[in-house]
């Protein structure tokens, strides 16, 4: 970007149900492609090497770490970012179950859980608490806990939501 | 007598699992954070950060850096020396020997990650892209890491000095000598507390720019103490504060380590006014993970004296703090804190503690949720249980015998928090929450033997208890305005702002209460200095307690002064009236009633005068002042079981019995409970900043510093008494950091536990990993 010998991909993209069609440079990252391109901010950068999730976004439905991805890749895609999971500002099932369970304290890593959750339930709508607990152990959450979120989590699946998951689900994950 | 039915009384919100009222907009992805913000003609700040611990800068070339596309400015510290002073400290001793930060490096980096140089260009790629072209060269020098070799004083951070100790804090009470000749047991441990970090997921970030017509300065920063960062940053560029706004937007999350003024906040400012262009700055997390603050990393050794019937009369501590290459803005607090607090909730009338601060080749160290409360908690927890189990006592019986009881209480420790003040702990039932707590997480007679049977069959229980008494709820003092317009609404100003914990929710129920009148009908406003004039910030658990006291009593004034201007207006004597449902009711006549906003339109400018002279306009302001620490206190309790072929421990069951006196809201309470939880089990198991020995930090991203997930967090079940604080009118303790300082002394007294039949003592917080945890057991074992 520093200069015009950097050379740009024509892509044309559909984010939120919107047409874009844009020149980026090869390095450019679809997270910062969907924030500073487009003012969609909701995405938000927490460490830009795909481990903590705030930047999940679903790419033709499928949950994707938008800091992992050249712009110049998601060519012909679909994009929902969390401005577009509720397009009409009334909050879906999935985020009310965060508000109703205080499954959020200062947002960050919100948007990106609310993207990956969202994108489990229009997969499965009745997802096992396995499917569940592997989702959220995608994310970082530094404010909560997570139990107040596999509280949300479990609501926007229509299951139960109190009590610890069943022994052996999570435990070491990938450690 | 004739019974009249009760008028049904409007329902509290104070007390309610009311929904926080931010959520909605965080939900849809209307937040808006520091990197979110993009302001017309916005450049792009980076920084040349040292790759050494310790080294003389001998020659910075920033010739080809000025050089490339879209570079407009390259700064080292002999172009700002004369325009920026060092970062103060806020919390030196008279005698500490002042190591301040400059914003760049004079002369020596002595950490990595130091800043060296800052440049800034169009773009923020482009910004990045330029930093490999500042040539810095180095002569490198010894480095100094650990405490041992930092006292020792064989490599000097800063020669001229002649030490690396550079604040000792003594705290005496009793005759510690005299306990010690009597006591019939004496027990002694050093114990090491390792370093680790807060990590809150945004990381820090600035935008600087200077208003073209008024030249005033706006700083938003992602920080939680606005109105100091706007003090700090007068005092270090020489510039009044009425020049400066400081903005907080969106902060996400915080935990101590936005609890401090940095480099960043200076340079960005600097850039702005020289290049009159809004400058940005959004920290990576490499950067974050060396260039934030750290936290925790002590080294404690205690001698405890305890009579024959296990009355601990007398505690002798020493403890050094590894604060790394120089002061943060709270550089001695844990130090402090650590000294003052570690007896917790136990007697022990007589006690001396020598705490030491200690510069080290590290990234600089300072408050992280809890401060220095989480390593006294482990010390004098672990203490507990090994005079216990040495004594042949039950460890809960052991605790009781020694703990303050109610009746003991206010309670003068004859200790001090730098700060703070004096430690005189208020209320509480400490023993309570004990018993409570053993109860809930299974701690029963019959526990050895069931802990026996699972060992049989090669399963490793343990269950661990750790009591605690916090500071909370700090002073000095917290701001609030309340202000009523002409349809009734009200508008809550507050010192206090937030990243996180919902102030706009309890601050709102808090005031909703006092003036009768619905949630909605209230707008809480935070975190920028031209609109929250006067203010202190969000940080030691102090919020609720100190700025929604503050909101609360302005409030109240409010609804005063709403009664003396219905007064007037009804022409009656102010004692006929009472407030009800946001209105003054003439008593008897509930018909005859003047609302909120009817009284809020006949105080305004265009309406007859007040009587005597009283100020137009409904509103107050209210600073409510700290008359002394507000002191809450929990038990924490986990069970564990560790897996001895692998080294891996799973917390089954986790118990926290808390009292923060009155809950505003116990939704939150529980969730400050619960994050506070997750990352002193992190810092138990997982977390770690590690050095290697030339001083090359080992965790430079999330992947090399684990933090908890979803998985590997047990199911937390809370029980709140309250104990309301006499310290304010309406009983608030804190809350935000219990979870933190618990937990650590909990889980490891729950491993200690689980392993004691290997003859092991555990004398560290960890991290507890695999490997660590595989090395406590006999290879027999490991091998069965």
């Amino acid at each position: 970007m520093t200069s015009a010998r950097v050379r740009a991909e024509l892509i044309t993209v559909t984010v939120n149900g919107v047409p874009h069609e844009a020149a980026v440079p090869g390095r450019l990252l679809l997270a910062d492609f969907l924030r500073d391109r487009l003012g969609l901010t909701g995405t938000h950068d927490g460490c830009a090497h795909g481990t903590c999730g705030a930047c999940t976004v679903l790419v033709d439905g499928d949950a994707v770490r938008s800091c992992l991805m050249f712009a110049a890749q998601v060519d012909g895609s679909h994009i929902t970012t969390i401005e577009g999971v509720s397009p009409d500002g009334e909050l879906t099932p999935v985020q009310q179950a965060f508000q109703d369970n205080h499954g959020m304290q200062c947002g960050f890593c919100t948007p990106g859980i609310v993207c990956s959750l969202t994108g489990l339930l229009a997969r499965d709508p009745a997802p096992s608490e396995e499917a569940i607990m592997d989702t959220l152990n995608g994310h970082l959450c530094r404010c909560t806990g997570y139990q107040n979120i596999v509280k949300a989590a479990r609501q926007a699946a229509g299951r139960p939501v109190e009590g610890s998951a069943p022994e052996s689900i999570g435990q070491g994950s990938d450690r | 007598m004739t019974a009249t039915p009760p008028v049904a009384a409007r329902p509290k919100y104070v007390g309610g699992a009311v929904k926080r009222r931010e959520d909605p907009r965080l939900l849809l992805g209307r937040g808006r954070y520091v990197a979110d913000i993009h302001l017309a003609g916005t450049v792009h700040m980076a920084i040349v950060r040292s790759p050494h611990a310790h080294a003389r800068i001998t020659s910075v070339d920033t010739s080809r850096a000025s050089a490339a596309p879209g570079v407009l400015a390259v700064l080292t510290w002999d172009d700002i020396r004369d325009q920026a002073g060092p970062i103060p400290c806020i919390d030196v001793y008279p005698d500490s020997i002042p190591v301040l930060q400059t914003a760049l490096a004079d002369g020596v980096v002595r950490y990595v990650g130091q800043p060296v140089a800052v440049l800034v260009a169009t773009t923020e790629y482009g910004a990045e892209d330029a930093l490999s072209l500042v040539d810095v060269q180095y002569e490198q020098l010894p480095a100094v890491l650990d405490l041992d070799g930092a006292t020792a004083g064989d490599v000097l951070l800063h020669p001229e000095h002649g030490t690396n100790v550079v604040t000792t804090i003594a705290q005496d009470v009793g005759d510690v000598d005299a306990a010690f000749a009597t006591a019939d047991h004496v027990y002694e441990e050093t114990f090491t507390i390792h370093r680790y970090l807060p990590v809150p997921m945004e990381t820090r970030g600035v935008v600087a720019e200077v208003d073209p017509i008024t030249e005033r300065l706006t700083l938003t920063t992602s920080t939680q103490f606005p109105h100091l960062v706007r003090g700090f940053l007068a005092g270090v560029l020489g510039m009044p504060e009425s020049r400066i706004r400081v903005v907080a937007p969106d902060v996400g999350g915080g935990f101590g380590a936005k609890c401090e003024f940095y480099c960043e906040e200076i340079l960005a400012p600097l850039l702005a006014l020289r290049l009159r262009r809004p400058v940005k700055w959004v920290e990576d997390r490499r950067e974050h993970m060396i260039a934030s603050s750290h936290a925790r990393e002590q080294k404690h050794t205690v001698r405890v004296a305890v009579t024959g019937d296990g009355t601990v009369t007398a505690v002798d501590a020493r403890s050094w703090t590894n604060n790394g290459a120089a002061y943060c803005t709270l550089a001695t607090t844990p130090a402090s804190i650590s000294s003052a607090m570690l007896r917790g909730p136990y007697r022990i009338p007589h006690y001396r503690a020598r705490a030491h601060s200690v510069v080290t080749n590290k990234t600089p160290l300072a408050v992280y949720r809890g401060a220095g409360h989480p390593q006294a908690v482990l010390v004098m927890e672990r203490m507990m249980d090994i005079i216990a189990a040495d004594l042949g006592r039950d460890r809960v019986e052991l605790r009781l015998q020694n703990m303050l009881t109610p009746e003991e209480l206010p309670s003068d420790r004859g200790t001090a928090i730098v700060l703070a003040g004096q430690v005189v702990y208020d209320t509480g039932d400490y023993g309570y929450c004990l018993r409570r707590a053993a109860e809930m997480i299974g701690l029963s007679p019959s526990w050895a033997a069931e802990q026996e049977a699972a060992r049989a069959e090669g399963r490793y229980l343990g269950i661990g208890v750790a009591s605690l008494v916090e500071e909370t709820a700090i002073g000095p003092y917290e701001s609030a305005v309340v202000r009523v317009d002409s349809a009734g609404k009200v508008t809550v100003l507050t010192g206090s702002s937030p990243h996180g914990q919902g102030h706009v929710t309890t601050f709102s129920q808090l005031v909703a209460d006092e003036l009768e009148i619905d949630l909605d009908d209230i707008t809480v406003l935070h975190g920028d200095t031209d609109v929250v004039v006067d203010g202190v910030g969000t940080f030691a658990s102090r919020s609720a307690a100190i700025g929604g006291a503050a909101a609360r009593r302005a409030a109240g004034v409010v609804k005063d002064k709403a009664l003396q201007v219905a007064a007037h207006l009804l022409e009656i004597d102010v004692a006929d009236l009472e407030w009800r449902d946001g209105a003054a009711v003439v008593r008897g006549m509930p018909d005859r009633s003047l609302s909120l906003g009817e009284l809020a339109v006949a105080a305004t400018a265009w309406n007859a005068p007040l009587p005597g002279g009283m100020a137009w306009n409904l509103e107050a302001t209210y600073q409510h002042q700290a008359a002394g620490i507000a002191f809450s206190n929990a038990t924490h309790a986990a069970k564990v079981a560790v897996d001895v072929e692998t080294g891996q421990v799973e917390v089954l069951d986790y118990v926290v019995v808390h009292d923060c006196g009155t809950v505003i809201n116990p939704t939150i309470v529980d969730g400050q409970v619960h994050g506070g939880v997750a990352q002193g089990l992190g810092g138990t198991f997982f977390e770690e900043a590690g050095y290697d020995a030339d001083g090359q930090p080992q965790a430079l991203n999330l992947q090399d510093y684990l933090m908890p997930t979803a998985g590997d967090m047990p199911w937390i079940r809370t029980d709140h008494m309250q104990s309301p604080t006499p310290l304010n009118p309406y009983g608030m303790k804190g809350a935000g950091e219990g979870g933190a300082t618990g937990a650590p002394g909990a889980l490891v007294n729950a491993l200690q536990d689980a392993l004691a039949s290997f003859g092991v003592t555990l004398a560290s917080d960890g991290p507890w990993t695999p490997e660590r945890v595989l090395a406590l057991i006999p290879a027999e074992v490991d091998q069965r």
